[in-house]
């Protein structure tokens, strides 16, 4: 009781002192057990293993005596194997979930079985669209930043003349893809982007050889466009092996959202000038922090919640801008990346 | 109608038949899809043609044994990225030697399905179930989450897939496209003529005719996967040749395309009847057919749709149609025959 007596007023004090007036930052207490799961889209694939590798270095820092559960569906079962990891976490009675979701509006109600139970819910990379039974989305970056980000790199690559452009996404369920796409639509209303024009967006479904044919796909039907925008890991670099095979990498570029590491041979030939990403072991820190400091009470999901992330530094709980309803921590900043910074990034 | 019957088997009235589907479909999205008549469509049909139909084959000889074999999405997976990852630490390596270490890890894979399902006497579709999931699941430990990548590749595995065998007109018929049709030729033969071959029609036919004049039925089955199984790792190096990057995802759902391919092809599903080059003409048919889906922007869940419906359409025509003509010819051989005893 003193202690927390204590904490509110040191927690007040805090407030009183902090330059924006704004709101507590929380400390958040290490060394308590909690049981916390990690869950990606799928198993696999870079993105996931590096926000693995991000929450295994919090876990450490925390000194959570439990070991982080890194569970995920096999990539063929993703949206049904989402759902039985979060309806199996809620059984065992875990603490935490961190999601990347992957299934939409799907995973609802297993999220609010969860939450019924005191888990606490807290979505990473992509959220639940409609926030039902999520406490916290950690967001890599501002949503409505990834559509700037992307209309900026097909402005720059296609140049001031602009011409036509196609999207190659991953799942058509994809809550994070849709909201990027969506807000680089709203970012090309701006008279700047006047001469850049989308023609149209095809979904390869994060799979090598999907994306791979509806690259070309594209190609074929729209033989103008000069510029192929894949705001997906897998997406990107599939197209850019296409462009390359088909030795059509002079008349379209692609751009996009990639891993450095997978990216290199295309942006150092040209086919893939430019792109852009966050770091995901950043993201996989942030949210077991986020997720640990629900768990054991420090930190309430609500809005103007504030935090210290360890090394990231302090965060603040918001209602989240690009959905109707939910709450997020907003992480930023976005990496850009090119033929003079690839290669140093790749390593 | 007689020298109909006499010189065409039922069989090859079904292939015929699917050649005219093929042309009608074509025809069809030609009229739908603007510059669909060029040589860009021929090489994007057929480079997806061939991977579909070398795992076909292999895809045939186990269905015509009885058994299925599911598991081949996986073997092409696994023998891909294994395949890569050699290739990519190791570029002196011979491009014979890959394409061998593919091949015989893919083996190696079939042959764990065909002694459990010859020996263990568990039912071909539970086994391959199984290491449909084993072999996928090996593959995303062994992966530990990294890409195989393009530039991690020597420079012959990625310029296969440009690499043109011969060019007639302005078509090229692109290398992996030719060892596809060689596959094929290959195989038709062995099946239509040599011994080997025959046992795998006489074990699907009637596996207790087939043990009773001395065939050895395991030995056959085992045959069966192991050859599908070599025959998904060489597909999975040409899977890799065609992609560069290669996930933990390569190759998924490839046995949907397979067994739809194979079915449409007239290959009957209880064993017996049907031949590769059925196969490969039911691979043409799920690759043009995807290709052009693809062209007109049609949906994911449609293509698997359609894709079910032409699995559903070819077994039960099978059923209805095949099944009447075998009758009507069965009545003629035998006219045919009495008549020949009645005439001195």
């Amino acid at each position: 009781m003193k202690k927390i007596l204590l904490a509110t007023v040191a927690a007040t004090m805090l407030g009183l002192l902090a330059p924006h007036g704004a709101s507590a930052q929380t400390t958040i207490e290490p060394g308590k057990p909690v049981e916390m799961v990690l869950l990606p889209k799928f198993l696999g694939i870079l993105p996931f293993d590096q926000a693995h590798k991000g929450a295994e270095e919090a876990a450490a820092e925390l000194k959570n005596a439990k070991t982080l559960q890194y569970l995920g569906p096999t990539p063929e079962n993703s949206v049904a194997g989402q759902i039985e990891i979060v309806t199996n976490a809620t059984t065992q009675g875990v603490g935490a979930i961190m999601m990347s979701n992957n299934s939409g509006d799907q995973i609802v109600p297993a999220a609010k079985a969860a939450h019924a139970k005191g888990i606490k819910v807290v979505t990473w990379d992509s959220p639940i669209p409609s926030a039902e039974g999520e406490d916290v989305f950690v967001a890599q970056v501002d949503f409505s930043e990834t559509g700037k980000v992307m209309a900026d790199m097909a402005l720059s690559i296609m140049g001031p003349d602009g011409g036509k452009f196609a999207i190659l996404s991953a799942s058509p369920d994809a809550a994070n893809q849709n909201a990027w796409i969506a807000a680089m639509q709203t970012a090309l209303k701006d008279p700047k982007y006047a001469k850049l024009e989308v023609v149209g967006i095809v979904y390869g479904n994060d799979q090598s050889e999907a994306s791979y044919s509806q690259a070309l796909a594209l190609v074929d039907k729209y033989p103008g466009i000069k510029l192929i925008m894949a705001p997906t890991s897998v997406g990107i670099v599939a197209a850019a092996k296409a462009m390359q095979d088909e030795k059509l990498c002079d008349k379209i570029k692609v751009s996009g959202l990639g891993v450095p590491a997978e990216m290199l041979a295309y942006t150092k030939n040209g086919c893939a000038p430019q792109f852009a990403l966050w770091s995901f072991v950043d993201l996989g820190y942030l949210s077991y922090y986020t997720a640990y400091g629900l768990a054991t009470g420090a930190i309430k999901a609500e809005a103007g919640a504030s935090f210290k992330a360890g090394r990231l530094g302090n965060y603040t709980i918001t209602k989240d801008p690009t959905r109707k309803e939910g709450l997020r921590v907003l992480m930023g900043p976005f990496s850009k990346y090119d033929a003079s910074n690839v290669e140093a990034a790749a390593k | 109608m007689r020298w109909l019957q006499r010189n065409i088997r039922p069989e090859q009235i079904r292939e015929l038949s699917l050649l005219l589907l093929i042309v009608v479909a074509v025809l069809f999205f030609g009229s739908l899809i603007d510059g669909y008549y060029t040589s860009r469509t021929f090489n994007r049909i057929a480079a997806s043609v061939a991977i579909i139909t070398v795992v076909a084959v292999g895809q045939t000889l186990v269905v015509l044994t009885r058994s299925i074999d599911l598991s081949v999405g996986s073997i092409a997976g696994c023998t891909a990225y294994f395949a890569g990852s050699m290739a990519a630490a190791h570029h002196d390596l011979p491009p014979l030697a890959v394409v061998l270490i593919a091949v015989a890890l893919g083996a190696v894979m079939g042959a764990i399905n065909g002694v459990l399902v010859a020996w263990g006497r568990v039912p071909s579709i539970i086994v391959t179930l199984g290491s449909l999931a084993i072999y996928r699941g090996i593959l995303i430990d062994y992966s530990g989450a990294k890409t195989v990548t393009t530039d991690s590749l020597p420079a012959w595995i990625v310029d296969l897939p440009r690499l043109t065998f011969v060019t007639i007109g302005n078509l090229d018929i692109r290398a992996m496209f030719a060892l596809a049709v060689a596959i094929v030729v290959l195989f038709q033969i062995g099946t239509s003529f040599l011994n080997v071959g025959r046992q795998f029609y006489a074990m699907g036919s009637n596996p207790d005719a087939a043990h009773l004049i001395g065939l050895p039925t395991r030995r056959i089955v085992f045959s069966a996967f192991l050859l599908s199984g070599a025959l998904s790792g060489l597909a999975g190096f040409m899977f890799l040749a065609r992609f560069g990057n290669i996930t933990v995802e390569a190759a998924r759902g490839l046995e949907l395309q397979v067994v739809a391919a194979v079915v449409v092809g007239g290959v009957n599903i209880f064993g017996g009847s049907g031949t590769v080059f059925g196969a490969m003409l039911g691979a043409i048919m799920i690759g043009t057919l995807e290709q052009s889906l693809f062209r007109l922007q049609i949906s994911e869940f449609w293509r698997d749709a359609i894709l079910g419906l032409l699995i559903l359409l070819a077994v039960a025509s099978d059923a209805v149609i095949l099944d009447r003509l075998r009758a009507l010819w069965a009545r003629t051989d035998l006219k045919l025959v009495t008549r020949a005893e009645a005439e001195p």
